[in-house]
């Protein structure tokens, strides 16, 4: 069995916290799963996302990704992985233009001292008309609303060309109105690349019906596993996690 | 043969449109990552450089920059270390060099070398020499090839420096440079605009251009051309005026930023038909 994504017995600690923001977590991801973490806010989601990633030290545990060491290889599995960040403040005057935004995604897959090719400015064409912001390509980032910048955000990580996405409530901005048809156009991404999928959302209902598990999240650890049609059963009987609202 | 006073003149205009162009592309970092202070710590730390070269009899100038250079090396080690905001590490390291620089002042022999050492805070572009313009001309030459050279990675930090980690760049080096090429910047204009003043011009000709911009490349490119532009203008005003070149270089900053807060677009309404 292959597994993209291997974490045994992880706690990981912010600088200067004395205690482990997320503790003992074990979590397997087989290649093309699209899992969902849940929990109530202060759970540990971002920190879990962030510590596969490697911007968070590990303090126990061993982390494996694409079957090589986190703590080794660290720059050369972050090139394979689309990061969409949950809390991300771009200020109005940002100067920085869209698709000059989602060209970023693949600086770390160009290489250092290498110019951007034909190719890469047509990857990051391909995914602003696939997130539907082509439109908005010569804007400056901060004019646009939120979920315009979360779709950004979004594409900036497709263009990349990832293997893995790591998506921190990616929906949370998207209009209600469209964020039914948006998640649904995210399941497509996510079948048409073979992507491998961790996305942390506290919104129950933007976890689409192809989630292959769900994690609860309470305190820093895993306290549950579900299936994704155990999500309606598992909403009444945590009455009390009135903190997990359904769109 | 040109004369004396023209070759003086040559340079010192020189020396202006270099400390100009240096400041300003450094100066886009600076603004852009909020480490204004950077400025007034490196000024002092030099301060306090020139104070002890006095003090043990050595070149001032070469310990100021001694100084400089070894704050420059700091910052941002400390910073990462002690998981503080630059900001914060050069409060602690300006206030820091004040006090050692008063030291070593109160134990300078005359008064006339305490004057000495605060010349280097108020600068004096007359008296720069070659070998001055020849420093400055390798930190711009190194400070705009590594910024050509390594584009990517310094635009993806200025935008957001953890997600350009997440995106597999190693920003830690990249980030500690750009603290480092703003320590030298100063360093090497201490003697042109000085210390207290230098901080304009890092500051002044990247905000003024952002009036106008929301593509950080054009800014990139426009606001040491802005700077060299800058300097030309105040050296020129000096020259009439007899003001002392620093200021008459900051107040020409100064006028140009005021009035592209006035004529900026990014504060009127624009309709599009």
């Amino acid at each position: 069995m292959e597994y993209i994504v291997e974490l045994k017995n992880v706690s990981s600690s912010y600088l200067g916290e004395a205690y482990p923001a997320i503790r003992d977590i074990t979590l397997m991801v087989k290649k093309g799963d699209f899992i969902s973490i849940i929990g109530p806010n202060g759970a540990g989601k971002t920190t879990l996302l962030e510590t596969i990633i490697g911007l968070i030290p590990i303090v126990r545990g061993k982390i494996r990704i694409f079957d090589k060491e986190l703590q080794k290889d660290g720059i050369l599995i972050r090139r394979k992985i689309g990061y969409v960040p949950q809390t991300f403040s771009i200020d109005e005057h940002s100067p920085f233009i869209v698709k000059d935004v989602v060209l970023m995604g693949r600086f770390g897959k160009i290489g250092m001292l290498n110019s951007p090719s034909k190719r890469d400015l047509e990857l990051v064409n391909e995914f602003l008309q696939l997130l539907d912001i082509y439109h908005l390509k010569d804007r400056p980032i901060g004019k646009l609303s939120g979920g315009q910048q979360q779709r950004v955000l979004i594409a900036r990580a497709l263009a990349k060309e990832p293997e893995l996405m790591l998506l921190d409530e990616p929906f949370s901005a998207i209009d209600p109105l469209f964020r039914k048809e948006f998640i649904k156009k995210f399941v497509e991404i996510h079948k048409k690349f073979d992507l491998t999928t961790i996305m942390v959302t506290h919104d129950l209902g933007s976890i689409p019906e192809i989630c292959s598990k769900i994690y609860v999240m309470r305190g820093g650890r895993i306290v549950e596993e579900l299936k994704v049609e155990e999500v309606e059963n598992f909403r009444e009987r945590k009455g009390v996690l009135n903190d997990l609202p359904r769109t | 043969m040109i004369s004396l006073g023209l070759r003086i003149l040559l340079i010192a205009i020189i020396g202006a449109i270099l400390a100009g162009v240096t400041c300003s592309i450094i100066g886009v970092f600076v603004v852009r990552l909020k480490i204004s202070s950077i400025g007034y710590a490196m000024s002092h730390a030099a301060f306090a450089g020139a104070a002890l070269g006095l003090l043990l009899d050595i070149d001032p100038l070469l310990i100021a920059l001694l100084f400089s250079f070894i704050v420059a090396l700091l910052i941002g080690p400390i910073s990462d270390r002690s998981n503080l905001s630059p900001e914060v590490i050069l409060g602690i390291i300006f206030s820091l060099n004040i006090a050692l620089a008063f030291i070593f002042l109160s134990l300078l022999p005359t008064t006339a070398a305490s004057i000495s050492a605060l010349s280097i805070l108020w600068g004096s572009i007359l008296t720069i020499t070659i070998d001055d313009l020849t420093y400055l001309s390798i930190l711009t030459t190194i400070m705009i090839s590594a910024i050509v050279l390594f584009f990517k990675e310094f635009y993806a930090i200025l935008f957001n420096r953890k997600l350009a980690e997440a995106d597999g760049i190693n920003t830690k080096p990249f980030y500690y440079a750009i603290l480092f090429m703003a320590g030298a910047t100063v360093s090497f204009s201490l003697k042109i605009i000085g210390g207290l003043l230098v901080f304009a011009l890092i500051v002044n000709p990247p905000s003024t251009i952002m009036q106008f911009s929301y593509d950080m490349k054009k800014i990139i490119v426009l606001s040491p051309i802005l700077g060299a532009i800058t300097c030309l203008i105040g050296f020129l005003l000096s020259l009439i005026t007899d003001f002392p070149v620093g200021s008459s270089i900051v107040i020409v900053s100064s006028l140009l930023f005021a009035i592209s807060v006035v004529v900026s677009p990014k504060r009127r309404v624009i309709v599009q038909h």
